[in-house]
């Protein structure tokens, strides 16, 4: 064979890895690669947005060590979670129980519980903004004025502010968690249930002890999206209290935004992307070695 | 589970109203003149006059038809061009053999793992260089191809029975041929949830366009509709804004809820 002749049978075999991968990986070295890598090296400076970065090895580092508003942003997120990721798994797993019934019409109903998840955060948001307005004109003060009870202050009270806004994501998301679980209770054998009823279990007995644990994988799967989801919450805090009242709503991702964007300090704000990236990196190791001998119950 | 009584229909209503009541109260709220309303909703029926005048208002006053404008932009492009890559690239790590595929492929996975926050900082300080600060640029071209698109295609065409494209090869067909003329179109149902999460996720994006648009004619809806919300202060113009920048969503949500479901079961992975 001809060189040449190899070469055509080379490039006929491999034409579209040429033509269309190598470009993407070029993209993919200079848009995610790069920057990954780049960030740790930010991490070392002082860079002003506007400015030459300055080489200042660990300081940024030590600096996160005793920042006070870093580790409450930490906590703040920490708390978020628990407001967050149980209330979410549980009333993702109540409507998919509810639109698993096959009744006419659940279609309609999935794609209602499912309509949030699509809507943006600042649409959402802004409704949301209204109904928990911390004055008697506000929707749901109003309407806690029927039953006698106090005006609350919402958004502008350090205690229930994080509360109000893991309530909004869980409006959002769970619809996304309904899908999930649904998709898992389609694949539940009938059989089980079958026997189950034979042996005369009552409804509650078969939940609990075929349903519930044979969607353990499920469980396991939403744990993990849950929970690294709700250490990246930026714009509900962004849109509805800017990280107030004092800082009670600050989270980790807020924080880097206001550290990179409105103080100016790309080095800080790198620090506090690694710091974020080591906790998300952390859950899902220990939600692996926890969780993981589980999923093989069934 | 087969006999299910009909009270199911009670829980199923009650949390369908929880649901639906935020944007209806949306809906309502843009045909209302006012800044402040009353807490009551009951009362804007009877007290309140409707009228269009909020939504004469953001499409005149506020550049509203604008950041429409630059959304669309911002996310056709990148819809096109994943479902594109998506096929392509999916294609070719499905069927196609070259040294170090799974390497390649399970580093690109590796990479989307973690946290995109990671990449702020380091995109905006190359982007200054470039000088794309202010442009659609920094909106696009990070998200011409996405590898969770490439993922799901991957997935759907190493299902695909492998007779056919050796047939067509046989007869002579490239892989082009193979591609566009076999593949392409059996993918289509894959290719289409590739696109329905690419147009909602990049029409719904905040953090990105925050950060790389600062003048007001270069907004999309999202940071645009922030704005307002943050300086406006009144109701009305809010909920109308909102209405606008939900209709698009409302749309594709409508055409293409199936791919979307059958997307967020797929994605065992993000």
């Amino acid at each position: 064979m001809s060189r040449a002749f190899r070469m055509k049978k080379h490039w006929n075999k491999h034409a579209m890895i040429y033509i269309f991968l190598v470009p993407i990986l070029v993209h993919f070295a200079i848009f995610q690669l790069f920057p990954i890598l780049f960030s740790l090296y930010i991490t070392f400076t002082d860079w002003p947005i506007i400015g030459d970065p300055q080489f200042i090895g660990l300081k940024n580092w030590i600096y996160f060590l005793s920042d006070e508003i870093a580790w409450k942003a930490i906590w703040n997120t920490i708390l978020f979670s628990l407001y967050y990721i149980v209330p979410t798994m549980a009333l993702g797993l109540c409507l998919a129980l509810l639109i698993n019934t096959g009744k006419k019409g659940t279609g309609f109903f999935k794609g209602i519980f499912f309509l949030p998840v699509v809507t943006s955060f600042v649409v959402i948001s802004g409704i949301w903004a209204w109904l928990f307005k911390g004055t008697e004109s506000g929707f749901i003060n109003s309407f806690l004025g029927l039953f006698g009870i106090e005006p609350q202050l919402f958004l502008s009270d350090s205690l229930q502010a994080m509360m109000v806004l893991a309530g909004l994501s869980v409006f959002k998301v769970c619809g996304s968690t309904m899908i999930y679980y649904y998709a898992g209770l389609q694949s539940v054998p009938d059989e089980y249930y079958e026997a189950a009823k034979i042996d005369g279990a009552s409804k509650w007995n078969i939940f609990w002890k075929i349903t519930f644990p044979l969607l353990m994988p499920i469980h396991f799967y939403v744990a993990i999206i849950t929970t690294i989801g709700s250490f990246q919450i930026f714009d509900s805090a962004f849109l509805l209290t800017s990280g107030g009242p004092n800082f009670s709503t600050t989270t980790i991702v807020y924080y880097l935004y206001q550290e990179g964007f409105t103080s100016l300090r790309l080095g800080y704000a790198s620090v506090l992307a690694y710091i974020l990236f080591f906790i998300v990196f952390g859950i899902s190791l220990i939600q692996k070695k926890v969780l993981g001998k589980e999923v093989n119950y069934k | 589970m087969n006999k299910v009584s009909k009270w199911t229909y009670v829980p199923l209503a009650v949390f369908g109203i929880l649901f639906i009541a935020p944007f209806l109260i949306m809906l309502c709220g843009s045909f209302l003149p006012m800044k402040v309303p009353s807490g009551n909703p009951f009362l804007w029926i009877t007290e309140e006059k409707f009228s269009l005048s909020n939504f004469l208002y953001i499409v005149v006053n506020a550049k509203f038809m604008k950041w429409i404008i630059n959304s669309l932009i911002i996310t056709i492009i990148p819809v096109f061009s994943q479902m594109f890559f998506a096929a392509v690239l999916g294609y070719i790590f499905a069927k196609k053999e070259f040294p170090f595929k799974e390497v390649i492929f399970w580093i690109m996975m590796a990479v989307i793992m973690l946290p995109s926050q990671l990449l702020i900082i380091p995109r905006y300080i190359m982007f200054s260089d470039f000088g794309w600060i202010n442009t659609y640029m920094p909106l696009i071209v990070p998200e011409i191809w996405g590898i969770l698109g490439v993922f799901f295609v991957r997935q759907y065409m190493q299902t695909l029975p492998k007779d056919l494209e050796e047939a067509a090869h046989m007869d002579g067909a490239n892989d082009f041929t193979v591609f566009f003329k076999i593949m392409l179109p059996m993918s289509k149902p894959v290719i289409a949830t590739v696109g329905t999460f690419a147009f909602i996720s990049n029409w719904n994006d905040l953090l990105t366009p925050l950060i790389f648009t600062t003048s007001e004619d270069m907004f999309p809806v999202t940071v645009g509709l922030a704005s307002l919300l943050t300086k406006e202060g009144n109701f009305g113009v809010e909920m109308a804004g909102s209405v606008l920048s939900f209709i698009p969503t409302f749309i594709i949500f409508l055409f293409f809820q199936r791919y979307f479901v059958k997307g967020i079961a797929l994605s065992g992975l993000k």
